[in-house]
Order: structure tokens, then C-alpha cells, then sequence
């Protein structure tokens, strides 16, 4: 019997470990244990997986550089010719990456067409050069026209088609990070007709040539132009501090008919002052397109500065303006609301007028609205917007920044964008 | 029989009891051999998404009694181990030791870098370089707008994070010239639309091209010693890895990740996410297991790698009240980070301390490890955080090698002004004493408020008690108060001690007298 306790109390000591665990260093050695049974691959789930190899296959990536190039494009027609889709060939990966090329052909349920083809060098000169080639062709079978003027009325609401084939050839230099010049040359074909939409009157029938220039011939212009942009903004896709302030300058030249030369000068400035660290930001723009001609010219209407719609005056309908001139003023207080997202409430006002001295803060149309703009990393990529005026209100539905455009070159010259 | 119900009774009372022979355990008990540990990847969007709208892990907020930490000692400490180590807090490192960091002695070497991969697109271009002693080294850089940021952010939290525990890998800033790059053999390249391609030297030259040089036109970099071992992804911030039988503890509920919420706090560490850790697979005798580190610390300290941070810093980016108050007010409402002050030091980034406030500090989306976040895990973090000295800092902060003066001086006093502000809001919530220790017969405690001047020293109550360690029930000892022990026999005892000015705040320090001797074995806080 006495040799009995000091084995039953060796049992217990010996058994405490294995069964309970006596010490701190057993207890986690149990649960190791525990877990060492039970041990499998450490995995992701399905969900994850997929998000996963999304970025490790740069899916997205491949998505929007298609199949070898290749990829659908969705949209980028003028503002009222219906939804439109066609193919796109991309490569930004030529020569090294040093040429970009690309070509589309969009056809919207509207009728209208749009091609076009476009080489660009961004890199020459070790950056500080880009050379771009522009070639398009746009078959527009619907654009809205209510006549020549500011007391245009909104009942005068027609449609025209326009046909236009353009090459430009587009050379920038880099002054500094801050400073751009550059200058274009292009050859630009013209043809106007009758618009499709049979909810509006055609043009034709209801303006004659003297109140809409140029709408019963077609003519070819040789433009070339001069443009100057200085652009400290802090982000170009999502500005919240600087400024942008563009210019260009373009002589167009009629080749065929010899009476619809003019001159147009471009001006666009764009200032963002932040507050409370850029969650708040007071965004201003003013745009004004003035042209002038020589005696006894005129200016075909297709080619005249147009006002309304979703980046200038938003409470009325795309194009609902048209004079040889034009100023918009837009003040925009962009509030965030979290990381992806802004609010927005604007005030818009601008007019269309005659003659160049009548740039001045008079008679002015204005709208007024609210929007909200999604954004991934800064950039815009859905804004909606809704603007009242006393015409109205309009809701728009984009995918850009409210005063983005491109930097200069041919989108300034054409009729539409 | 009598034997017989000795032997049933042993193990059962020692099942119950409280504390063990040896504890506190100071260290992790050795690891065991990890057999299969493959990489695996997580997915930031993921992870973002997952822990924004999604509930990963166990969350204290839908428990009824919330879960203190684990993987703890009886003193409240992380075990030393895989996880973390203790350093600054517990043993004074010195100036030296503190700007030396993980390592410190062997920066790339002079002579030829043969570069053996790089990466032209993400956050910030970079390479992965062997230097002429064969280490191999990843090579990040700052961005053209900010020169120096990103490179002194990872310099200086790299440092802290070290010295208060955290594996971190080696890194160094290096300046070098071009000629000093050499492109290794068969190296590829990831084209801007994802296709690989043979590098060649106009890739060097591209990626060089977007990172800004010093005055004298050489370029500054982070130089990372590849960490020793096998990369096997990244830890999360909740539950275990699968295929590591040391991983025991889930993260959400270990304290050395539930208390980096005070310390990313301090530095700003706002991209505070699973995939900037990560786990590295190492052999030591013979055997293998998973040590896990922290990484990519050039998101912190004002810097968002490739840009300043945001103003957003310190807030999620989504949030339904905020955004919601936001937006019905049309932006009348401002949340109190919109209002910070940034001076301009484009080689600090966006970084202050007048409107920083530790107890409203969250990263960009939820985490559930900062969550589940108690006042003693907090308190644990703040006791590291406040450890360094004034002194300290502004040697660490050297090792940022920021070239502007003035810049190093914001940084240093935004450091200090920061790490007193998590002092003062920790402190307060529990009973702000550590260092428990028997002296002279007196019970002995650091009252680290006092000790640091926040404010002066907490009056407290001290009641003694005898502790059964098998029942786990103290017994009040009728008349035994004040820091004199009372006279012990063998076994456990127990002073609780409770604030004058908020009852609620206790610690209840545990003392084994055994052979003579008496040791503090274990603490536990109230508040």
C-alpha cells in the first residue's frame, strides 16, 4: 500500500500533461495538437479567387484592350443620336509603347455613324513631344437646331443631318509640366442634309439659307490653328485645386465655295479652390468661342458655337442655342460625400449673341441644378446631373467630367463633340 | 481506492486552476514543424470589400461578454514568439540600436546591381535587384511629386515598428546612379497591357525617368532585404491559417494585432490591410514554421507611396452616417478631418497632429482585429507607444534622411505631439499602472502617466486577498490594505487595487509565493 501513493501521484503527474495539461506550455501544445488534426490547404474562397485572378489576369485590363486590340465601343456619338455600339482596334503598345494607335466605327439606334482613325506619339523628345493623326468620318442624322440667335424658341426645334470627313495632323510640345503649345493643320469636308428624326421638323424645311448659312451646300475647309494651354490642376481626370486655361486660335479656310472663311478664337478657363482640405471645392468655368469674318462671309451654321445641354447650360436641351458667338459661365460647389462619390449643386449662365461686342454679363440664360458624380480613383465615371431653367429641367446621365474636353487640336473645330 | 481518488483529484483541480506552474509564459512554446504551407494570395478588392460590407471574423460588438485578448501571458503580454517580440517597452534599446532597426549592417554592397525583375505600372515603379554579395534587395522609389516621402516613411515606421515588437524586414535608403544597374539574364517585363516582354535598358530608363533624383542626380530609393525564407501570402486580421498548427489564436482576438489599432493610429498607417503583411515560411533546426511580418510602411507618416495621403486619412471611406450627414446637409456638415491643417512639406505628405484625435482614428475600412479592440488592448499599445522618448524619436526620425530641416522637425514633433495625445486618451481608461513588481515587501508599480507627465499620480485603493487557484475564489484578507505584503504562506495571493476616482478601475495583481520567493504571476483589468 505505501507503494502505492508515490505511483498513483507519478500516474497523475505523468497523465496531467496528456489529459489536461499542467502547465501553461502543455495547454497550447493541446491545442496545437488539436489543430494539427484538423490541418488543410490554407485557401481562398470562390469570391476571392475570382477578384483575385481578375487583377492577376489584368482582366480588366484585357477587357479594355480587347482581343488583340480588339474590344466593343459603347457610346461616343453626339448627345441625342441614341444609343451606339461598334468595334474598336486599340494598341497603346506599339513601338514600345511609343505608339499609340487607334480606329472605331459607331453606329447608334439613331442612324447616325461615326469612324475614326487616330496615330498618336506621346513620347517623343523623351516625353516632352507628341505628335497625333486624326482622321474621322461622322454621319450624324439627327442634331437638334432652333435657329440662328438668342431669342431662338424652343417650339423651333429642328433636325438636320451632318456629314462631315476630317484629317488633322496635331503636333505638342511640352514647355514645362505646366505649359503646353502646340499647332494643327487639317482638311475638313462638310455635307448637311435633311435629319431623320421625324418627331421635328427637318432644317430645311423650316430655315432658308439666309437664316441658316450654308445648310444647302456642301463645302471642304483647309484649318489650321494655334493653341496654348496652361494647366496646373492637381488631377486632370478629377480636379480639386488649380486651374486650366486653354486657348486656340483657328483659321478656316473654304476651299470650295469661297464665302464661308472665319476666324475663331477658343477660350477656356477653369479654376478649382479648395476648402476644408478638397472635400469641398468651388469649381468655376468660363467658356467663350467668339468667330469673326471678312465682309460679305458668313459662317455655315453647323460650324457656329451651340449652347445647352449637359457641360454648359444643363436646364436646356443639347443645342438649344446657336449664334456666331457664345460665353458660359458655370460655378459648381462639389461637396464629397465619401471617398467614391460627390455631390454637386451648379448654377449655369450664358448666351449666344452676334457680334463680339456684346461679351459682357447681360442677357443671360440660366439654369441651376444639383448632381452627383461617382469617381474611382479621382476620376469621373458616372455623372448625374439636373438641371432646371425656365424651359424646363433636364436629367443627364455622362461618363465625364462636367468641364473636361480635350486638351486642343480638332474637337474645338468641329460643329459637335 | 483512497490512491485511486488521488489520482482523479490531481489532475482535476490542476484542470481548474488559474495559473500554471510556469506561468507567465514569456515565450511562445516552441514551434512545431509546419509540414505544407503553399503561397497563397489574397485579393485586396477582397479584402476591401469583405471587411467594408461584409462581417469577417468574431466581433466582440455581437458577443454578450466580450473576448478579452489571447495569446496572451497571465500578465497580459503577447507571448514571445512568431508574432512579436518584446523590445523598447520591456528592455531600453538604445539610440543605436533603435535607428539600426531589423538589421541595419548590410546594405546592398557597392559595385554592380544586377536587376532580376521590375514592375513599371502599380503603385510605384520599382526592381528587384542582387547585389554583389548575391542578397537580393526590393527597390521602391519615391514619386515625382513627393521626393523622399514614401522612402523616409518606410525608414521611420519601419524603425518604431521594430522596436516595439513587429517583424519587419531589413530596408534601407540607398542613393545610387544609373550606371550602377545592370539588367540580369532573361529578364521580363509587364508590358502596359499586361503582356510579358524581354527587358531592355529602355525600361530602365523609362521607370527612372518617373522617379525624382536627389540634387546631386542620384536616385533615392528603398532597398528591402528579401526576407529570410519562403513568402507564403499575407496573414488577415481574423481567424487562423488552415495549415499552421501554431496558429491557434484567432488574429482577430490576438492582442499584438488588436493593439496595432493604436499604434497605426500614431503613425498614420491608414492602409492597414491583410496584404501589406505578410507570412514568411522559415527553417530553424531542422524545422520549418510560419513567422509573420509587417510590411510596406511607405503608407504611413503623411505618405500614400505614390502620392501625399489623403485628407481622408483616419476615416473609412465609406461610412453610411457620415456619408449620409454629408449628403443631406449638401456638405454643410464637415467631418472633423476635413479641418486639419497640412504644412507643406512634399517630403511629409499630409501628416499633423492638432486635429488628430486616437479615439476617432479608423482606417480605411474596417478591420475586425482593430474592432474587437479593448481598453487593455489599448492600453497595451499606448504603454509601447509612449515608451519612446522625445530623444528616441528624433534619432529615428533621422534615419528618414529627409534633406529639408524643417520637414524633419514637423515630423518629429507631430510624432510627439501624437504619441502624447494616445498616451492621455489611453491612460485614462484603465488603470494606467504597469511594471508590477515585489519590493522591499511592498507591492511596486509604474504609474506610467506620472512617470511620463501627462498628469499626476492615480490614488488608489489597495485590498489584499488569498487566491485559490484551483476555485479561482478570492478571500479577502479583514484588514490588509496598502502596498505592504501581507504575510504569505505557499501559494496565491492577490491585491486588488481600485481607483478613488472611477471604482470601476481595477487591476487585480496576482503574486505566487512559493520557496520563499515572491513573484507577480499574474494581472487583470477592469474599467
Amino acid at each position: 500500500m505505501a507503494r502505492s501513493v508515490p505511483f498513483a501521484l507519478l500516474m497523475s503527474i505523468l497523465l496531467v500533461p496528456a489529459v489536461f495539461g499542467q502547465t501553461r506550455e502543455a495547454e497550447i501544445e493541446a491545442a496545437r495538437s488539436a489543430k494539427e488534426k484538423v490541418l488543410a490547404p490554407e485557401t481562398v474562397t470562390k469570391a476571392e479567387q475570382v477578384l483575385r485572378d481578375i487583377k492577376d489576369q489584368k482582366v480588366l485590363e484585357r477587357l479594355s484592350t480587347g482581343f488583340h486590340g480588339l474590344r466593343p465601343k459603347i457610346g461616343n456619338m453626339v448627345t441625342g443620336a441614341g444609343f451606339a455600339l461598334g468595334p474598336e482596334f486599340y494598341r497603346a503598345d506599339l513601338l514600345r509603347e511609343h505608339l499609340e494607335f487607334r480606329t472605331s466605327a459607331g453606329f447608334s439606334f439613331g442612324g447616325s455613324q461615326k469612324y475614326e482613325i487616330e496615330a498618336r506619339f506621346p513620347k517623343l523628345a523623351s516625353e516632352r513631344l507628341e505628335l497625333e493623326f486624326v482622321g474621322s468620318h461622322r454621319n450624324y442624322a439627327r442634331l437638334g437646331y432652333y435657329g440662328q440667335g438668342p431669342d431662338s424658341l424652343k417650339i423651333d426645334r429642328t433636325n438636320y443631318r451632318m456629314e462631315d470627313t476630317s484629317f488633322d495632323a496635331i503636333v505638342t510640345t511640352r514647355v514645362n509640366g505646366k505649359i503646353w503649345l502646340g499647332a494643327s493643320l487639317g482638311k475638313f469636308y462638310s455635307n448637311p442634309g435633311p435629319g431623320n428624326d421625324r418627331r421635328y421638323i427637318s432644317t430645311e424645311r423650316k430655315f432658308t439659307a439666309a437664316q441658316a448659312p450654308g445648310i444647302d451646300i456642301a463645302t471642304n475647309y483647309i484649318r489650321p490653328s494655334i493653341f496654348a494651354q496652361l494647366d496646373y490642376r492637381n488631377d486632370p481626370l478629377g480636379p480639386k485645386a488649380g486651374g486650366n486655361y486653354v486657348m486656340q486660335y483657328s483659321w478656316n479656310d473654304d476651299r470650295k465655295l469661297n464665302q464661308y472663311d472665319f476666324r475663331r478664337l477658343d477660350i477656356d478657363l477653369q479654376q478649382y479652390i479648395p476648402f476644408f482640405n478638397r472635400t469641398r471645392i468651388i469649381a468655376l468655368r468660363a467658356k467663350t468661342i467668339l468667330t469673326d469674318t471678312d465682309r460679305n462671309e458668313s459662317i455655315p451654321f453647323y460650324l457656329q458655337p451651340v449652347l445647352g445641354g449637359s457641360d454648359d447650360l444643363r436646364g436646356f436641351r443639347p443645342f438649344r442655342f446657336t449664334d456666331r458667338n457664345m460665353v458660359v459661365y458655370n460655378a459648381e460647389y462639389r461637396f464629397e460625400v465619401f471617398a467614391g462619390l460627390d455631390g454637386a449643386v451648379f448654377a449655369d449662365a450664358g448666351k449666344v449673341f452676334p457680334r463680339r461686342g456684346m461679351l459682357n454679363f447681360r442677357d443671360l440664360e440660366g439654369s441651376v441644378g444639383f448632381g452627383l458624380r461617382f469617381n474611382v480613383k479621382n476620376a469621373t465615371f458616372l455623372r448625374i446631373d439636373t438641371g432646371f431653367s425656365h424651359e424646363g429641367f433636364q436629367v443627364w446621365f455622362k461618363f465625364n467630367d462636367v468641364f473636361n474636353q480635350r486638351r486642343f487640336g480638332t474637337s474645338t473645330g468641329q460643329p459637335v463633340y | 481506492m483512497r490512491y485511486l481518488w488521488t489520482l482523479v483529484l490531481i489532475p482535476l483541480s490542476l484542470a481548474g486552476q488559474r495559473f500554471y506552474a510556469d506561468d507567465p509564459l514569456e515565450f511562445e512554446p516552441k514551434p512545431r514543424n509546419v509540414p505544407m504551407a503553399a503561397n497563397r494570395k489574397l485579393s485586396d478588392y477582397y479584402d476591401l470589400f469583405s471587411n467594408q460590407f461584409g462581417r469577417p471574423g468574431e466581433r466582440n460588438s455581437e458577443l454578450g461578454e466580450p473576448t478579452r485578448a489571447k495569446g496572451v501571458s497571465t500578465l497580459g503580454e503577447p507571448m514571445q514568439g512568431a508574432w512579436w517580440m518584446k523590445r523598447h517597452y520591456y528592455k531600453r534599446m538604445s539610440l543605436e540600436a533603435l535607428q539600426l532597426g531589423a538589421g541595419g549592417r548590410t546594405p546592398p554592397s557597392e559595385g554592380k546591381w544586377t536587376i532580376v525583375s521590375a514592375k513599371n505600372e502599380g503603385v510605384t515603379p520599382g526592381f528587384t535587384v542582387v547585389d554583389g554579395a548575391k542578397r537580393m534587395f526590393f527597390v521602391k522609389f519615391d514619386p515625382m511629386s513627393n521626393p523622399e516621402m514614401a522612402t523616409a516613411a518606410d525608414a521611420v515606421t519601419g524603425r518604431l515598428f521594430h522596436a516595439m515588437g513587429y517583424h519587419v524586414p531589413d530596408n534601407y535608403i540607398v542613393y545610387f546612379s544609373e550606371e550602377r544597374l545592370e539588367i540580369g539574364k532573361d529578364v521580363k517585363i509587364t508590358g502596359m497591357l499586361g503582356k510579358k516582354r524581354p527587358m531592355v535598358w529602355a525600361d530602365v530608363e523609362e521607370i527612372l525617368r518617373k522617379v525624382p533624383k536627389t540634387a546631386d542626380g542620384k536616385y533615392r530609393a528603398t532597398a528591402s532585404l528579401a526576407l529570410p525564407g519562403k513568402p507564403i501570402g499575407p496573414p488577415r486580421y481574423f481567424g487562423t491559417r488552415a495549415d499552421d498548427p501554431n496558429d491557434v489564436v484567432p488574429h482577430e482576438h490576438r492582442r499584438d494585432y488588436r493593439g496595432l489599432h493604436v499604434i497605426d493610429a500614431w503613425l498614420d498607417h491608414d492602409d492597414s490591410r491583410a496584404i501589406n503583411n505578410i507570412d514568411i515560411l522559415v527553417k530553424e533546426g531542422g524545422a520549418q514554421y510560419i513567422r509573420h511580418y509587417q510590411l510596406d510602411f511607405g503608407s504611413t507618416l503623411g505618405s500614400a507611396t505614390a502620392k501625399a495621403n489623403s485628407a481622408r486619412s483616419g476615416t473609412y471611406f465609406f461610412s453610411w452616417k457620415e456619408s449620409a450627414a454629408q449628403l443631406f446637409t449638401l456638405g454643410l456638415y464637415v467631418p472633423y478631418w476635413a479641418k486639419a491643417d497640412y504644412p507643406k512639406f512634399e517630403s511629409i505628405g499630409k501628416f499633423e497632429y492638432k486635429v488628430f484625435d486616437p479615439e476617432r482614428w479608423v482606417p480605411e475600412y474596417p478591420n475586425v482585429a482593430f474592432l474587437n479592440r479593448l481598453p487593455d488592448d489599448e492600453f497595451w499599445a499606448a504603454k509601447q507607444v509612449t515608451a519612446f522618448t522625445d530623444e528616441e524619436l528624433k534619432a529615428i526620425v533621422a534615419k528618414g534622411e529627409l534633406s529639408d530641416a524643417k520637414a524633419a522637425e514637423w515630423l518629429w514633433r507631430c510624432l510627439v505631439e501624437r504619441r502624447n495625445k494616445i498616451g492621455r486618451a489611453y491612460f485614462t481608461k484603465v488603470l494606467p499602472f504597469d511594471e508590477f513588481r515585489v519590493e522591499g515587501g511592498e507591492l511596486r508599480w509604474t504609474d506610467l502617466p506620472a512617470k511620463l507627465g501627462y498628469w499626476g499620480e492615480t490614488a488608489v485603493d489597495v485590498q489584499w486577498s488569498s487566491f485559490d487557484n484551483g476555485a479561482g475564489r478570492k478571500s479577502p484578507i479583514a484588514g490588509q490594505s496598502g502596498t505592504k505584503l501581507p504575510a504569505m504562506r505557499e501559494g496565491y495571493w492577490c491585491a486588488t487595487l481600485t481607483s478613488r476616482s472611477k471604482k470601476t478601475q481595477t487591476i487585480d495583481v496576482y503574486l505566487r509565493y512559493s520557496g520563499g520567493e515572491t513573484a507577480v504571476v499574474g494581472i487583470d483589468r477592469t474599467w
